[in-house]
């Protein structure tokens, strides 16, 4: 989850990493929306003038503020007068229910990526908000585990708040019915939301930006969005994701649902989708993906480009490290980087580039060995084969490979965005 | 605001509405004649003979300052310390002042109870009765509601330290060298004058005393322009309170230095009154510290889980129930059971113990000072009425005195000057 203490006094950086200045407020605009987006950051540049960074103009925010624009194409954001400022205006202010009863200050304030934009979710007025801001936070949690009493988050939806008057901040509903939103990133936030706030948030997101949101989440998170939704909507979304990773909700799922979304499906996608449910999840064949370059045997650099760009399949390639080769049978007859590729001479034959009787696995392989195989020969994806067909079914990228040997615990240790 | 029903002479209403801004800067200033700060004086004037005067009269113009600023500030904001410190530095700084409050004030707090224990036994009862007995009692009275009243008696038992003054006039000092040693400035460079002259600051200008000024000004609603009475308020009462403070240290320099009594228990504290009480000095030294000593353990408990609460948006106040207030009372019993408990430890040298809290109290002025300062110079809070130029200076000379009397002290310790 992202705080705005976690934003507050940091450097913002531009696009060639040049130093924009550090952070000291955030405005947001829009606030009769539920979550307001961030309109801008105010920044002190290290002449000590104070520069507005537009929304647009913000790559992301955490681990580190870095902008999309270097500092020469930055234009100022120029305040319209109606925006908030979070740190000044909201941050540490005492905050009172509907009836006048002081409920605490504002700790923290809870930010999220929500599609292309950050906005304000939520106030953190919880003990963990205070501890993050006294800077030991994991200081504070070990101790309340240690307790056998785990220090809460305790944040309060933003659109509880009503910030109009000038101050004290006014909870719109009585203390004693505040929702509370537990931490998460923004597709936990739409889990655990009421019904109509999390409606009006997932209309806000296209289907490929819930896809994506849903890709970072753990599986219960998946699920519990995905029940969410109506069955169209959801299938729609799954068309989005990658088929492996569909086949993974869909495997997490109960089988009467994930029916349901397989027939709401369109076809072609749906059967991808089918042909990995049927491997177990540890496999080569349940991790793989059947999105990837595949191309003719026998063409040219110059015709093999063309046709790449015309295939549906390298369309969806997420990474496209190598090109595979196959017959008319669909058998794998080879490979090319896509280094080579492009570096060879157009019109001559490609053989000498192509490895022409590459390393592969079967779809029953273990996700461990496949981890092996493809640190052993220093592979950056895995094709994966029909054992007795040799027809080439899918492949492994290294990310899905790694997720196997990497202990979970430190994976949740690497940085995380949104 | 004001409702015009009643039609007073004019004179009768300036003289109701003077009563009714008065108080605050009476009730710190008789404060400073509290259990700790009697026996710091006693302790002062019979080690050190009128050698501390000087720092009476220093300490007079630090109060005025100190206190006037805290005055203002509740005016202008309407607001407590705790709320603006937590609004214009956040929460760590927050968070450091209120760690320093709150071990002033506990040091405060048990050094009216040590003041119980010593007033009491002078009278042959042990403090393992009376001591439990003065925290039921101030509990029982402040929880009840029914404090106000008793307040004004109380207040009536401190006029016991007038005694020292008509006693001053019997025992006819030489005035001379008291007007000599008032204005000139002694400096003996040994640990205990330091400490006793850091007791002497810190039983003055204490950090409770700005917490408690301010919230009252801000309770009350003085606008600005009934401001002036209440910066009148302020100044009669340090005058008041120092005098006071001054004829103590008259009275036993006169009285115990000049026979080398040196100060160490309330037995010999209380001969100083003999001149005027004979055989019953023991009686009138007993009201006079009991009665400051209960007063002073009602408001300290209150004032600090007041500003901790407000510091942190708490709900607070004794018209709370303790489910809805948990913290707030936790603190206010905390302080006074802790209290109870080490003043209970047989053989502590309660005089020492009184004096030793003060100099804390001295040692920790500076951090909250820096903050006032600070807070009282921003126009953004203050508008026009931020510090004068020459109101900082005197401000900044008495942290920065206070702040290398403190060093000083360490230095001296550290280099084993006794």
């Amino acid at each position: 989850m992202l705080y705005v203490s976690q934003i507050q006094g940091r450097q913002a950086w531009d696009a060639w990493s040049q130093p924009v200045g550090y952070c000291v407020d955030i405005l947001v605009s829009s606030l009769e929306e539920p979550f307001p987006p961030i309109a801008a950051l105010v920044v002190r540049t290290p002449e000590g003038q104070q520069d507005f960074i537009p929304a647009s103009e913000i790559s992301f925010l955490y681990p580190a503020i870095v902008l999309t624009v270097p500092l020469e194409q930055h234009v100022a954001y120029q305040p319209t007068g109606d925006e908030l400022w979070l740190v000044d205006r909201i941050l540490d202010r005492q905050i009172v229910d509907t009836d006048g009863r002081r409920v605490v200050r504002v700790n923290d304030l809870q930010l999220a990526r929500v599609g292309t934009r950050y906005c304000l979710t939520g106030v953190d007025v919880g003990t963990l908000g205070l501890l993050r801001r006294l800077g030991i936070e994991r200081l504070g949690r070990g101790i309340g585990k240690l307790l056998g009493k785990p220090v809460k988050t305790r944040v309060i939806p933003w659109e509880d708040v009503a910030p109009l008057q000038d101050e004290p901040l006014r909870l719109k509903v009585s203390r004693d019915r505040i929702v509370q939103l537990p931490p998460a990133d923004i597709a936990a936030i739409l889990s655990s939301l009421d019904q109509h706030t999390s409606e009006a948030l997932l209309q806000s997101l296209s289907n490929a930006e819930l896809a994506d949101a849903l890709e970072e989440s753990p599986s219960d998170v998946q699920i519990a969005i995905l029940t969410q939704m109506e069955p169209e909507r959801a299938a729609d979304v799954l068309e989005e994701m990658g088929p492996d990773e569909a086949a993974d909700v869909l495997a997490d799922l109960p089988d009467e649902t994930s029916a349901q979304l397989l027939e709401l499906m369109e076809d072609d996608d749906a059967a991808e989708v089918r042909s990995l449910l049927a491997y177990p999840e540890d496999s080569a064949g349940g991790i793989m993906t059947t999105e990837f370059a595949h191309a003719p045997i026998g063409l040219t650099a110059q015709e093999l480009l063309d046709y790449l760009r015309h295939s549906e399949d390298a369309q969806e390639d997420e990474a496209m490290y190598y090109v595979y080769l196959v017959d008319a049978d669909h058998r794998l007859r080879g490979v090319i980087s896509l280094r080579d590729l492009v570096m060879a001479p157009p019109d001559v034959d490609l053989s000498p580039w192509i490895t022409s009787d590459p390393v592969s696995v079967f779809p029953l392989t273990k996700q461990e060995d496949v981890a092996y195989l493809m640190a052993k020969y220093d592979l950056l994806a895995m094709p994966v084969v029909e054992p007795e067909t040799e027809e080439l079914l899918g492949i492994v990228t290294v990310d899905d490979a790694l997720d196997a040997v990497l202990p979970t615990a430190w994976k949740k240790r690497l940085p995380r965005f949104f | 605001m004001v409702k015009k029903v009643l039609r007073l002479p004019s004179g009768l209403k300036r003289l109701l509405f003077y009563l009714s801004v008065l108080g605050p800067g009476l009730i710190t200033a008789s404060a400073d004649n509290d259990a700790p700060g009697i026996a710091t004086y006693s302790m002062a004037g019979s080690k050190y003979g009128y050698r501390f005067l000087w720092i009476i009269l220093f300490v007079t113009f630090g109060e005025v300052i100190v206190q006037e600023m805290a005055a203002r500030m509740g005016a202008v904001t309407g607001k407590g310390a705790a709320d603006l410190i937590r609004e214009r530095f956040g929460v760590r700084i927050t968070a450091f002042a209120m760690v320093c409050l709150l071990i002033g004030n506990l040091g405060t707090t048990l050094a009216q109870f040590a003041g119980v224990a010593a007033s009491t036994e002078l009278l042959g009862v042990t403090r393992y009765i009376t001591v439990p007995l003065a925290a039921l009692l101030v509990g029982f009275l402040v929880l009840r509601g029914s404090y106000d009243r008793v307040e004004k008696v109380l207040l009536l038992l401190c006029l016991a330290s007038l005694s020292y003054v008509v006693t001053a006039f019997i025992v006819k000092p030489n005035w001379g060298e008291v007007a000599r040693n008032t204005l000139l400035p002694t400096l003996l460079p040994d640990t205990e004058y330091i400490l006793t002259a850091l007791a002497t600051i810190g039983t003055t200008i204490t950090p409770w005393g700005i917490f408690y000024m301010q919230a009252s000004v801000a309770d009350k609603g003085v606008r600005m322009d009934e401001y002036p009475l209440t910066r009148a308020d302020v100044m009669v009462g340090a005058a008041w309170g120092n005098v006071v403070s001054g004829f103590i240290i008259i009275t036993t320099a006169a009285t115990l230095f000049k026979v080398g009594i040196r100060v160490d228990t309330a037995e010999q504290a209380a001969q100083a009154l003999a001149p005027l009480a004979g055989d019953y000095a023991r009686y009138l030294f007993t009201i006079g510290m009991l009665g400051a000593s209960l007063l002073a353990a009602s408001v300290l408990p209150l004032a600090t889980a007041y500003a901790v609460c407000e510091a942190f948006g708490w709900e607070r106040g004794l018209n709370q129930k303790f489910e809805d207030a948990p913290i707030f009372y936790t603190i206010y019993l905390g302080f006074i059971i802790i209290s109870v408990l080490v003043v209970l430890i047989p053989g502590l040298p309660l005089f020492r113990v009184m004096m030793l809290s003060q100099s804390l109290n001295a040692m920790l002025l500076p951090v909250l000072l820096v903050l006032i300062i600070k807070l009282v110079n921003d126009r953004r809070v203050m508008h026009s009425w931020a510090n004068r130029s020459w109101q900082n200076v005197l401000a900044i000379i008495l942290t920065v005195m206070i702040s290398l009397v403190t060093l000083a002290l360490f230095v001296l310790s550290f280099l084993g000057v006794a």
